[in-house]
């Protein structure tokens, strides 16, 4: 009744483990069967390892959560080794989230991911806000973007997803760049740039200044941003941004989406995403529905006023 | 010892709340989730806001009741606060790495700051009686001294107001030469000047760190904690470290 299809790749259902939320699928693996998602992205990777950003990470604002994490991770040939076949066993589409410094570490990146037996999707990170070099300054000009999709494109062996950031001059025009360069999907939206100041220290709350703002307060807007972008472009859309129940979840679908990623709900409540899963199934039986697809993208256009 | 896995429940019966001075509660709820001593759990005592929940320390735990020994410090904790008997909350857990005990032997010093006395009742509890002595700070009128002296363990105090014991940091009063293993928690300054005086005199120190979190079970990387490994998560690799290999002054 969920079966998604999502770039020629089946999901059980269309609820997906955003990246960085969710590590490599291992810690959440005691609170609930993580085979009962629809797909899990790995923490961002990037060729080289990366420490990530010094100073405090984390700062909670009302209804949501600023981070800084910066792209901690083991780098690509580590996750290929030590992480890739323990993720295999779990039974969920594996969709890889590779970061970048510069094209050249983007490219190889791509390459070793996509060349990965078990890599279903690569989700092309374009929309870290918390790195200098790389990550959203990709994602911010939609010709700068384009250049790093058709580049990992020729090296992408399975399916290019691009995911947006809400931090792009326009994202529609994004979504139009990435899919003529050849991405298979787009997912948005990533974290929005966001400062918290710290007035007793006369600071910034964070060593970076800004941060990446995610959360229920963010959902308005990335729904927002979900239906402009599914209503310009050909391939498949997936809705992130602050979904924390079924029925959010079922407003990205109806706005468009044809799947989504749930990240910070996850840590309010470890078993998040089940819960919309069951959701959704209750929401299709008492409908009569046999598909999702019957209520996706069924807002129409924009209205001329 | 066996750690027990952690669990996520909601719906966990406060059983007790206690006041101990203007900003210190101690907290009981029931479950059988039980923890060992360093380990905290996740507690959620409200539906929406704040959004996240608060790591606490396990105080102490009984086949059926699990303690938290906490210090109101800003929106989560004044909610923490306000639960009553027959009240509920949302726990994940037991989490994380918590003290080493078998590593612990000799003369043992335990030195706290402030709240980061929390986990030691449950530790002391572990640990022979005539063998430890614990070297609590507080700012000003002491807290969760009178149980450790009912273990037997020598306790000796130190305020920064003078109000009780000596006068002054803990630091002060912590010979390390008087210990062969050190277990330490409290203000990050105050655990660094411990590491350090433990460095000298070759004393093994365990130190429990406190952080901000927001998985608390190690996906979300926003805890991570600078050490001579690289970094670690608070969370899921401490939050008891060994105290040599946490960078201080990062």
């Amino acid at each position: 009744m969920l079966d998604t299809t999502l770039c020629g790749v089946t999901l059980k259902n269309p609820v997906i483990a955003a990246s960085g939320t969710f590590g490599f699928g291992a810690e959440y693996g005691g609170y609930f069967d993580v085979g009962k998602l629809g797909g899990i992205c790995t923490k961002g990777l990037t060729l080289r390892p990366r420490e990530g950003n010094p100073g405090l990470r984390v700062w909670e604002t009302p209804a949501g959560m600023m981070n800084s994490v910066g792209l901690q991770n083991p780098g690509i040939p580590t996750f290929l080794e030590r992480e890739l076949p323990r993720m295999r066993t779990l039974g969920t589409a594996i969709i890889a989230n590779v970061g970048g410094g510069d094209l050249e570490e983007y490219v190889e990146g791509v390459r070793l991911l996509s060349n990965a037996e078990g890599v279903d999707i690569v989700e092309l990170n374009i929309s870290c806000p918390n790195v200098h070099e790389g990550g959203m300054a990709f994602g911010v000009n939609s010709d700068v973007a384009a250049g790093v999709v058709t580049a990992v494109r020729c090296v992408c062996s399975k399916p290019l997803m691009v995911k947006l950031s809400p931090n792009a001059e326009n994202i529609t025009a994004m979504a139009i760049a990435c899919e003529q360069a050849g991405a298979d999907a787009v997912s948005l939206v990533n974290t929005f740039k966001a400062l918290a100041v710290d007035i007793n220290a006369r600071k910034a709350v964070f060593d970076n200044v800004t941060a990446g703002l995610s959360g229920p307060c963010i959902k308005p807007i990335a729904l927002r941003m979900v239906w402009e972008v599914a209503r310009a472009i050909h391939i498949p859309v997936v809705g992130i941004g602050g979904i924390a129940t079924w029925q959010d979840a079922l407003e990205f679908i109806m706005a468009g989406a044809t799947a989504v990623q749930v990240g910070t709900a996850t840590f309010v409540r470890p078993t998040a995403m089940l819960d919309i899963v069951g959701g959704l199934e209750r929401y299709c039986a008492n409908e009569h529905l046999t598909s999702l697809a019957t209520v996706r993208n069924i807002l129409g256009t924009v209205p001329k006023l | 010892m066996t750690i027990p896995s952690p669990a996520y429940i909601e719906g966990v019966t406060v059983l007790s709340q206690e006041r101990l001075t203007d900003d210190v509660y101690r907290l009981s709820v029931e479950t059988t989730t039980g923890g060992a001593p360093g380990q905290f759990y996740m507690v959620r005592a409200w539906d929406r806001e704040p959004l996240l929940a608060r790591p606490i320390s396990i105080h102490s735990v009984a086949e059926d009741t699990v303690s938290f020994l906490y210090q109101v410090r800003g929106t989560g904790t004044e909610l923490l606060a306000r639960l009553e008997q027959g009240g509920t909350v949302a726990l994940t857990g037991p989490l994380g790495h918590g003290f080493r005990t078998e590593e612990l032997r000799g003369r043992i010093a335990i030195v706290t700051g402030g709240i980061g006395i929390a986990p030691m009742f449950c530790l002391a509890r572990t640990l022979p009686p005539g063998d430890v002595t614990v070297i609590a700070g507080f700012k000003s009128r002491p807290y969760a001294v009178a149980q450790l002296l009912d273990l037997g363990v020598d306790v000796r105090v130190a305020t920064e107001d003078g109000s009780d014991g000596t006068r002054g940091f803990c630091t002060a009063i912590f010979d390390p030469h008087a210990y062969d293993t050190v277990v330490t928690c409290g203000p990050t300054p105050m655990m660094a000047r411990v590491a350090q005086l433990c460095a000298e005199t070759g004393a093994p120190c365990q130190a429990s760190l406190e952080a901000h979190m927001a998985c608390g079970v190690g996906a979300c990387l926003v805890c991570s904690c600078p050490t001579v490994q690289g970094n670690q998560r608070v969370c899921a690799d401490g939050p008891v470290f060994d105290a040599a290999e946490v960078i201080w002054h990062a």
